[in-house]
């Protein structure tokens, strides 16, 4: 008779699950957009620290904040009132997750957007999903420039893709050589064997080969290693004068450290955004990171100087997961605003104008760099820039655009044991 | 010549963690016939447990190894009272389903309460130290890991062979229902090699905090790693594991280097498969 | 071949069958609905696991490599769409041919190993595949498969505006897994497949060939989970090795089928009916709660399971008094 008992408080839970679906009340006048990121899984960080972006975005959106000076933050929501009802979803940093959340967003949920999904694996079959049901996807970091490839028409990505960037790495280097003698003349790469790594590995390698370096090594490695013995030997090995890194989270730090250990350093690293950017892992590991290069959209000593009007904006993040916005997440947040600014000066709802003007105005973004927004064929964000960045005792220098340069970056990297 | 040597040292080195971690799962399974597919979560949680000390009392982890063993002793202990003391037996596959609930509730318990974030000791003992011989660099964290390593299983042996304890044991794996009519309490013995499964993979966690960064999904490929070594090894079998934790490690260096590195958990497993081809049971396999 | 009786349990499986073809009649009840996402996957993993408790239910050989069986099926139909820009429907095929060939050609030495070195050597095959797979250019390596967007209906085998079509693509899939498994289960396949379980060596004896049975059985569930493989990336609009080849994807196909009943006609159904919308339905309601919170209720409730009833839901339900008079008629409990 206990297995009837049992029997009976699963059911319960199952039912209680089931019943929970249908207790979410529906305010007046009220928008939703579907957020959807890796809130589980070896993305988490990340996906957590967006969605908090955008909640942060929301909150400005839907409140006075008359203190702050962004556009729709003296007013209480858009179009004279609707507030923005966020739904938020968990990919898992899945493919396949991500593409039934995103159906369970817009058929469920009836969600008006979409603002998701980090992994460029998950953005991909997701806005599949928005393109077929005419929903808007605004992707705010996914950087596979592949996404915008694609010339869908409700797709619309912030950041600046691996590609712009590969070249902008390139062209530094170019520039180091002449500027500052840096003697550089071979490139290696290390990335994780994903999607992200690999498509930033190649971006890398054709921008290397077209501007005549010489790239001698090409180290792919499965996420989540033990050790990075291997790897590093390799790259030890073959002693390219500049390594490309596309290395996430936990395996930044553990590449970096097996480094140091085996006390071998290239003349510059160069990072995609990666772990590099995580000012988490930066603090981590202290004095370790120093000297790394890579390229950011955004990091505090950039924002007080170029983005002053972001500070207030980050403090309301900051008290949600007590870090500042990092490159990635801050372009979760402009997503909104900027979906947000299009349904204001659209003045309606309707998708196709809503899209509209998107496809044709320049948005003023004071939370992008450079200010300005505006997307070019395929949905990309042709104002994106991002500047090459160097770690000096947990600050983030820029070194490159010489516009934005603040310091002359240490080129060669101080070996490990003049430190 | 020296990178052929730093590469083997290496792979000694990572094959002689891989044996710590691997030696509590060979010895339940040895003894037990039971996957403990939580394996690499009692990993994860001791290198927590080790982290935490470590930022919030400052116990260098070169400490705190102690307490990481004695609370996955706890861990294992307890595992084995409530879950699978309560479905060994009945079905073949049940006690490996529900270790897997266990591994996936411990993940994401951890991921709740923890965040997701990457979480490393700044200033160990032995961070960053390392023995420099000529062109050769051997990492001290690495070597004084695998130096425990070795007594650790050394002294699991000698508890095995020598003790009456091991010979219980021992008595128990071979023939449950003999031992349980030669007076022994089967039911106390697989608490206790349940519990001294875990007090090993405890403190590899505990050790490994000085050099590894610590998040929810650390010990997935550990754990994965850790069933081949077991397999390779021979279950229940403590010199099988030490020497299918160094062969793999040693794989897995030279094909990393000399191959190429995402090829080398291919040949690890190609090893494996090979091995185990030639030797049904394991190396040292009974 | 002689006709044999229907019994009980085909009326109740027809009449099943039945039941769910004439879903979509009802208005609103599938349409594009999260509802019926969920009926899909249910339908989509109970056949997964049906094919493989033919190998490892029915002969008893417990195998953790079926998701590289399922990825083969899911390459095929990828490959032929997006590399080859045909319809997915060769692809289904060849993909689920390869598999049958890989799946013989891996157990022909495999099933040398006994229990648990067995299960640990199919671990191993996966990770390999995993891994070639990922960095072998011709399939796509790390990038995947990407569909472009096709017209909707049966040729190119996608549907956006409602899932009828998936539905019934599952219900098919379902039918003919599960109608293999009936089949075999009371044809002479089946009573040595499980003779082989009970006792290989005794089996033997009485003139079983013990290999070419399991290596045909690993054949039968490698080529019907490979169609399984070619469905679900016809649904998810994509392939990339650790979405199909990975030991997340060979722990459904073990985790639905113990949790229903091993080696039980209805085990792989029940499995996927209970865990699929709980699954689902907790990663859609309890995210809200904090990350996390609904895999840690599904580890529990998977405790649960195995803490009070190792047989499953079947067991549960024959303690209930459910199933009991064909259990005694057919002897199929462990």
């Amino acid at each position: 008779m206990q297995n009837r008992k049992f029997l009976a408080v699963v059911t319960l839970l199952v039912f209680a699950l089931v019943l929970s679906a249908s207790c979410a009340l529906a305010a007046e006048k009220v928008l939703k957009i579907g957020v959807l990121f890796p809130l589980t899984g070896p993305c988490a960080t990340a996906g957590q620290r967006c969605v908090a972006a955008v909640e942060t975005a929301a909150e400005v959106i839907n409140n006075k904040h008359p203190e702050l000076d962004v556009p729709l933050a003296k007013q209480e929501g858009i179009l004279k009132g609707t507030k923005i009802q966020l739904v938020v979803a968990d990919t898992q940093g899945k493919p396949d997750v991500a593409k039934s959340e995103a159906e369970r967003l817009v058929n469920q949920e009836g969600v008006y957007t979409i603002i998701g999904s980090y992994n460029s694996s998950a953005s991909k079959p997701a806005s599949a999903v928005t393109e077929r049901s005419k929903k808007l996807f605004m992707c705010g970091c996914s950087s596979s420039a592949a996404l915008t490839d694609r010339d869908f028409k409700y797709f619309y990505r912030l950041a600046p893709t691996d590609k712009t960037e590969s070249h902008e790495f390139v062209e530094y280097i170019g520039w180091l050589n002449k500027n500052q003698k840096a003697g550089i003349k071979t490139i290696g790469l290390i990335y994780e064997n994903t999607e992200f790594g690999k498509h930033a590995a190649d971006e890398g390698k054709a921008a290397a080969k077209a501007a005549g370096f010489e790239v001698v090594v090409d180290v792919p490695f499965n996420p989540g290693a033990t050790n990075l013995n291997s790897e590093v030997q390799t790259l030890k090995a073959k002693n390219p004068d500049v390594v490309f890194g596309a290395c996430l989270g936990g395996d930044y730090t553990l590449w970096v450290r097996t480094m140091k250990q085996m006390n071998w350093l290239p003349k510059a690293v160069l990072n995609y955004c990666t772990g590099y950017q995580d000012p988490k892992i930066t603090q981590q590991l202290g004095a370790d990171g120093n000297f790394f290069m890579g390229g950011t959209g955004y990091s505090p000593e950039i924002g007080a100087k170029y983005m002053k009007k972001v500070a207030a904006v980050e403090k309301i993040y900051t008290k949600k997961v007590g870090v500042p916005f990092d490159s990635d997440s801050i372009q979760e947040a402009v997503a909104l605003f900027i979906l947000a600014q299009a349904i204001e000066k659209a003045g309606t709802l309707d998708v196709e104008k809503v899209a509209e003007v998107l496809r044709t105005t320049t948005f003023d973004s004071p939370l992008s760099l450079g200010g300005k927004v505006a997307f070019g064929p395929g949905g990309q964000n042709m104002k994106a820039t991002s500047i090459i960045t160097q770690l000096h005792d947990g600050k983030y220098m820029p070194v490159y655009p010489t516009s934005y340069a603040e310091i002359k970056a240490i080129v060669p990297m101080t070996p490990w044991d003049k430190r | 010549m020296s990178t052929f040597v730093q590469v083997m040292l290496d792979g000694l080195l990572a094959g002689m963690l891989y044996a710590l971690v691997a030696a509590g799962l060979s010895l339940i399974w040895g003894v037990m016939d039971v996957i403990n597919f939580a394996h690499g979560e009692f990993l994860m949680v001791a290198m927590y447990l080790s982290y935490w000390l470590g930022f919030l009392a400052h116990v260098d982890p070169i400490v705190s190894w102690v307490a990481s063993g004695a609370f996955v002793f706890i861990l294992g202990a307890l595992t084995y009272r409530f879950i699978v003391s309560r479905c060994i037996g009945k079905a073949a596959m049940a006690p490996l389903l529900a270790t897997f609930g266990l591994s996936m509730f411990l993940k994401n318990f951890c991921l709740n309460r923890f965040s997701p974030n990457f979480r490393i000791l700044q200033t160990t003992v032995l961070e960053g130290k390392k023995i420099i011989l000529g062109d050769i660099v051997i990492g001290l964290p690495q070597l004084v890991t695998g130096l425990f390593s070795l007594a650790i299983l050394f002294a699991l042996y000698f508890l095995m062979k020598k003790t009456r304890l091991g010979w219980a044991i021992q008595a128990t794996a071979m023939d449950r229902e003999a031992a349980e009519l030669m007076g022994i309490n089967t039911d106390r013995i697989y608490l206790l090699v349940f519990g001294l499964g875990g007090a090993c993979v405890g403190i590899a966690g505990g050790l490994l905090t000085s050099y590894l960064a610590v998040h929810p999904e650390v010990g997935a490929l550990f754990g994965l790693i850790a069933f081949l070594i077991v397999a390779m090894g021979g279950f229940g079998s403590i010199p099988g594991a030490l020497a299918a934790a160094i062969l793999i490690g040693l794989v897995e260096a030279l094909a990393g280097f000399y191959i190429a590195p995402v090829f080398k958990y291919v040949a690890v497993f190609a090893m494996y498969l090979a091995v185990i081809m030639i030797r049904p049971k394991g190396l040292f396999g009974w | 071949m002689k006709t044999r009786k229907l019994e009980q349990k085909d009326f109740l499986w027809i009449g099943l069958v039945c039941v769910l073809a004439a879903l979509p009649l009802v208005p609103g009840l599938i349409g594009n609905s999260f509802r019926a996402h969920v009926l899909i996957l249910v339908l989509l993993y109970a056949s997964m696991a049906q094919s493989w408790n033919i190998v490892s239910g029915y002969a008893g050989q417990v195998s953790f490599g079926h998701s590289v069986f399922f990825g083969i099926g899911a390459y095929g139909a990828g490959m032929a769409v997006v590399t080859y820009g045909l319809t997915p429907w060769p692809g289904f095929l060849a993909g689920a041919v390869l598999a049958a060939i890989v799946s013989v050609l891996i157990s022909y030495p495999c099933f040398k190993l006994k229990g648990h070195y067995f299960a640990i050597a199919t671990f191993a095959i996966v990770e390999i595949f995993n891994r070639l797979f990922m960095v072998w250019d011709w399939v796509g390596g790390a990038l995947g498969l990407d569909y472009p967007i096709l017209p909707d209906g049966w040729k190119n085998f996608v549907w956006s505006e409602t899932k009828v079509g998936f539905f019934y693509g599952a219900l098919a899939l379902f039918v003919l897994i599960f109608g293999i498994v009936r089949w075999i289960e009371t044809h002479r396949l089946g009573y040595y497949l499980r003779a082989v379980r009970e006792g290989q060596e005794t089996a033997e004896s009485l003139g079983v060939n013990s290999s070419a049975v399991k290596i045909s059985a690993m054949a039968f569930s490698a080529f019907l989970a490979a169609l399984c493989g070619g469905f679900f990336v016809q649904y998810n609009y994509r392939v990339d090795p650790p979405m199909v080849m990975s030991l997340d994807m060979s722990m459904k196909f073990v985790l639905i089928t113990i949790l229903g009943g091993v080696g039980n006609f209805w085990g792989p159904l029940l499995g996927a009916a209970i865990l699929i919308p709980l699954q689902e339905y907790s990663r859609a309601y309890l995210t809200v709660l904090g990350s996390g919170v609904d895999l840690v209720i599904f580890g529990i409730i998977i405790m649960l399971m195995m803490i009070k009833q190792p047989k499953g839901i079947m067991g549960i339900l024959q303690d209930l008094g459910l199933g009991a008079r064909e259990t005694k008629r057919e002897g199929e409990a462990d």
